[in-house]
């Protein structure tokens, strides 16, 4: 039999989260955006006046600014913005035994694999439903060493002080419209502290669900990391497909002190008529290292870029980006880091796939400020594409104030070469295969980063989607 | 409720000097078409707004504090005779230091004051003359490729502007199979301060001919901003090569501004290059079409700033057809407070397979307050295209500085010649007589004011 027919046969778009729990929310506010809508979370959520002043100032500017005219194609968004549900609590209150989480939450949440990482390495799980976090865990020794691993809300109940100290300030409400909007509108999250000089030896877990239809997902995350300490955070995004397009927008504030290390390691898979618009940044004090790890697979349009904000001498930021464009997606990606002390050093590497009328856009930005002298930076972006519909864009900005410092970038684009697959079928190897083995290549130094079983979910995804495109 | 023309962007830069009446006052006693050329352009210029810093292609040139337009008038001189005693002393001391050439273009004040070309070129067909003089005696070139298919009025504000208030420039057509061994110098004065000098330059190489253009800018210093606008196109057409150079040496308060479009057709090859050393602001826009199959480009530029010189290059790279190449290279040294940003794209559009791209961009800060930004953009809507590009910044190789002291070199000696070495790259890929010497002089120059 022809190979080529083997490949037609083969089922290119499976997404293996598509699939939907049939589950009663206990709290579905009404469609669309308005202050009845805000006042209305804000009173689920029993909050502080100051905290209901805060999003309704949030909601004013968010209104006031235009929809970006730059990244992604936004034009569709306001008319789903109209008739999507802002706010839907899918139970009473947040579960500390995974044996209490409602059975349908808890099956959906048993598919995606979550309680068995946890038994395995992790050492805290939080797992958010729409748009409340349904399940926070953390292992008995790390809440004894003073760590906190929190749903936001929690958050803002128990450590009030700790809590208004940095919240907002990473990332002001007016930062961008869709940070005005999660600040107005805000839901679920976690919130994390780690304390002097404690050293998580395994990674914290989010895993983020939007299960209905017509559901925006505004989950907002605030992590402290204190002097000397270090600490791994793995969030993970999916969504069943519906035909009408659902919405996530996230704010991530991340402070990193004094000599502490931090990574974020962002798993996106999304269903693809996701808008998922993200805004995500560390401050990163005297000696402190904080990493992005973000890999985009998902969604509809994505708009993030991971930023570090270099702040004390020594300070180091770094960014691994990789993206995945299929047909009908666009991952607008990149990351931002901000050289504002002396002898700060940060490295952006990007990698990113387009396949079939898939577009992927790098866009980054390295700032170097006066007095920031022996800053260090390196940029690296590279395309592969699949098909000759594929996309790719490279948008760069480089602002240097500062004639001690040095500052490097560079991006190629390519194909699957031709060479390469002649020499492993040769030996062979199917094309399918022999595709699937050199697109691995290319993301390896990503890859190798991550936790184990995201490493083989990647692999897994990209075989998959080769399946497609050899004929 | 109306809302003014003004309220919503239009009308901007319509000013004493620059205004309809003006339109009218330059097209006195030109053909009908070029007339109307020129009040469609002053149409398109008026509905167009004066680009901000919103626009991305105007994000590091804020146009509010760097050019005073109402300030600037029109350009009052009478045109000067042809007779070098006559002219400005710098424009004759840069005319001596020329090596030979086809054939010369002096401009004063905006009017071609001398115009000459080696009997047999002309002999042979090449047209090389003011642009006034084209549009009657060439009229159905000139009316074919002058701001249509290259450089357009709708191209943008400052496009349009020149297209409707040109007072003169320059025409070069080389017919087919034409090859000129020595290049083409045109060479421009400006001395009237407070001034906006409009002018174009057409050239047109025809099938399998081959010429180089050396375009120098020269003036004092001035004692108010005066603006200088050119419009450049160059159209290579079949198997034709084409090398276009521009050398901006305009003195202090010179605002130099320069819209430039190449068009490549198959097989050509059309290379540019374009140094940036004086003027207090510098802004090309250079957009290089490549419209054939086998067509190239090579796209060089050089600049070097010191005290407060703004430096702004604005290219695009437009690969249109399959098989085509295009290769960037833009070098620049900053001192004192200068700032240079260099914004370039390369597009690959859908179906320009077998495509080599690549744009580089390297600066080196020399002092404290010099500032440079980079943003070099890629566009790929074809998947069997090599396509790369760099940007670096930083300080100069200590370790190159290193090594020639180690050999002997005072400090000063070292660094000028690692600095010389390393902006040397770009003249060295177009080696044209005469060239390389200038701009290596003012380099010479710039460094020993370094401290």
């Amino acid at each position: 039999m022809p190979q080529n027919e083997t490949i037609q046969d083969l089922n290119l778009d499976e997404y293996k989260y598509d699939f939907v729990t049939k589950s009663e929310p206990k709290f579905r506010a009404e469609k669309g955006l308005s202050e009845d809508v805000v006042r209305q979370i804000s009173q689920h959520k029993d909050e502080p006046q100051w905290m209901l002043d805060f999003r309704l100032k949030a909601l004013e500017v968010y209104e006031s600014k235009p929809m970006p005219k730059w990244g992604g194609d936004l034009d569709g968004l306001e008319g789903v913005l109209d008739e999507i549900y802002f706010y839907v609590r899918p139970q009473d209150q947040m579960e500390r035994s995974w044996d209490d989480v409602p059975d349908e939450i808890k099956d959906t949440f048993e598919k995606l694999g979550i309680p068995e990482a946890e038994r395995k390495i992790l050492a805290g799980v939080g797992a958010q439903y729409e748009s409340e976090m349904v399940y926070h865990s953390l292992r008995k020794e790390w809440e004894d060493a003073g760590v906190i691993f929190d749903s936001i809300e929690d958050g803002l109940k128990n450590h009030p002080e700790l809590f208004r100290e940095y919240f907002g300030t990473v990332i002001p409400t007016g930062d961008n419209k869709f940070s005005a909007m999660n600040s107005a509108v805000w839901s679920g999250g976690s919130f994390v502290y780690i304390p002097k000089d404690v050293s998580l030896d395994t990674p914290l877990q989010a895993y983020f669900r939007v299960n209905q239809e017509r559901m925006g997902q505004f989950e907002r995350t605030l992590i402290i990391v204190d002097e000397g300490a270090q600490a791994h955070y793995i969030e993970g995004c999916t969504a069943p497909v519906y035909s009408t397009e659902s919405f996530h927008s996230g704010v991530i504030e991340i402070i990193v002190k004094k000599n502490a290390r931090f990574r974020y390691t962002t798993i996106q898979n999304w269903s693809n008529n996701m808008y998922n618009l993200v805004t995500q940044r560390a401050i990163v004090e005297e000696g402190g290292h904080m990493e992005w790890l973000d890999g985009n697979l998902g969604s509809k349009l994505t708009m993030k870029y991971p930023s570090c904000y270099l702040m004390g001498p020594h300070a180091h930021g770094e960014i691994l980006s990789i993206a995945y464009s299929g047909d009908g997606q666009h991952q607008d990606t990149g990351g931002k880091v901000i050289h504002a002390a002396p002898y700060t050093t940060s490295s952006i590497v990007s990698k990113s796939i387009s396949k079939g009328h898939g577009r992927s856009t790098y866009r980054g930005l390295c700032k170097v400020y006066e007095g920031a002298h022996h800053s260090r930076s390196n940029v690296e972006c590279d395309a592969l594409l699949i098909d000759e519909t594929s996309r790719t864009d490279t948008y760069p900005y480089i602002e240097i104030e500062e004639d001690d410092a040095s500052i490097g970038h560079e991006a190629s684009v390519s194909k699957i070469g031709e060479e390469q697959l002649f020499y492993l079928m040769s030996r062979g190897i199917s094309e399918v295969e022999a595709m699937a083995m050199i697109v691995r290549g290319f993301i390896e130094p990503i890859a190798k980063e991550l936790p184990l079983e995201y490493a083989v979910e990647l692999n897994r995804l990209i075989e998959l989607e080769m399946e497609g495109s050899v004929g | 409720m109306s809302t003014a023309l003004t309220d919503i962007g239009l009308m901007e830069g319509v000013t004493e000097a620059m205004n309809g009446a003006a339109v009218e006052r330059v097209s006195l006693g030109e053909p009908e078409w070029l007339r109307e050329r020129r009040i469609h352009a002053w149409d398109v210029y008026e509905r167009t707004p004066m680009p901000s810093t919103k626009l991305e292609e105007w994000r590091y040139t804020d146009l509010k504090k760097k050019l005073d337009l109402d300030s600037l008038r029109l350009p009052e001189t009478e045109a000067a005779p042809d007779d070098p005693a006559a002219w400005p002393a710098r424009l004759r001391a840069t005319m001596e230091e020329d090596h030979e050439a086809s054939g010369h273009i002096v401009l004063v004040d905006g009017h071609v004051v001398h115009a000459d070309l080696i009997p047999e070129l002309a002999e042979k067909g090449v047209i090389l003359t003011s642009l006034h003089q084209a549009a009657d005696e060439h009229a159905e070139l000139v009316r074919e490729h002058l701001a249509t298919e290259a450089v357009p009025a709708e191209e943008g504000k400052f496009a349009a502007l020149n297209a409707a208030l040109w007072t003169d420039g320059i025409f070069l057509h080389v017919p087919k199979g034409v090859k000129l061994d020595l290049p083409v110098r045109v060479t421009r004065s400006y001395t009237e301060s407070g001034a906006a000098y409009f002018s174009r330059v057409l050239i047109v190489a025809e099938a399998n001919s081959q010429v180089s253009y050396v375009d120098e800018v020269i003036s004092d210093d001035f004692d108010e901003q005066t603006f200088a606008s050119t419009a450049v196109e160059v159209i290579a057409l079949d198997d034709s090569q084409v090398q276009y150079v521009a050398l901006q040496r305009l003195g202090r308060r010179g605002f130099y501004q320069s819209v430039q479009r190449t068009l490549a057709r198959r097989n050509s090859r059309l290379d540019t290059l374009n140094v940036a050393m004086g003027g207090s602001v510098t802004r090309v826009d250079l957009s290089a079409r490549l419209l054939g199959p086998g067509a190239s480009s090579d796209m060089l530029g050089l600049y070097f700033g010191d005290e407060d010189q703004h430096f702004d290059f604005n290219t695009s790279q437009d690969h249109e057809v399959p098989n085509t190449a295009s290769d960037l290279l833009y070098k620049g040294a900053l001192d004192g407070k200068s700032r240079a940003v260099f914004r370039g794209i390369i597009r690959v559009h859908a179906g320009a397979q077998q495509t080599d791209a690549y744009q580089t961009n390297r600066n080196i800060l020399l002092s404290h307050g010099a500032r440079a930004d980079s943003l070099p953009n890629l566009e790929i809507e074809a998947d069997d295209v090599k396509c790369s590009h760099g940007a670096t910044v930083g300080q100069l190789d200590e370790e190159a500085k290193f090594y020639l002291m180690s050999r002997g070199l005072e400090e000063v000696q070292a660094e000028r010649l690692v600095v010389t070495g390393f902006l040397g790259e770009v003249l060295a890929k177009l080696p044209l007589g005469g060239v390389v010497e200038k701009v290596n002089r003012v380099i010479e120059q710039k460094l020993s004011q370094h401290s």
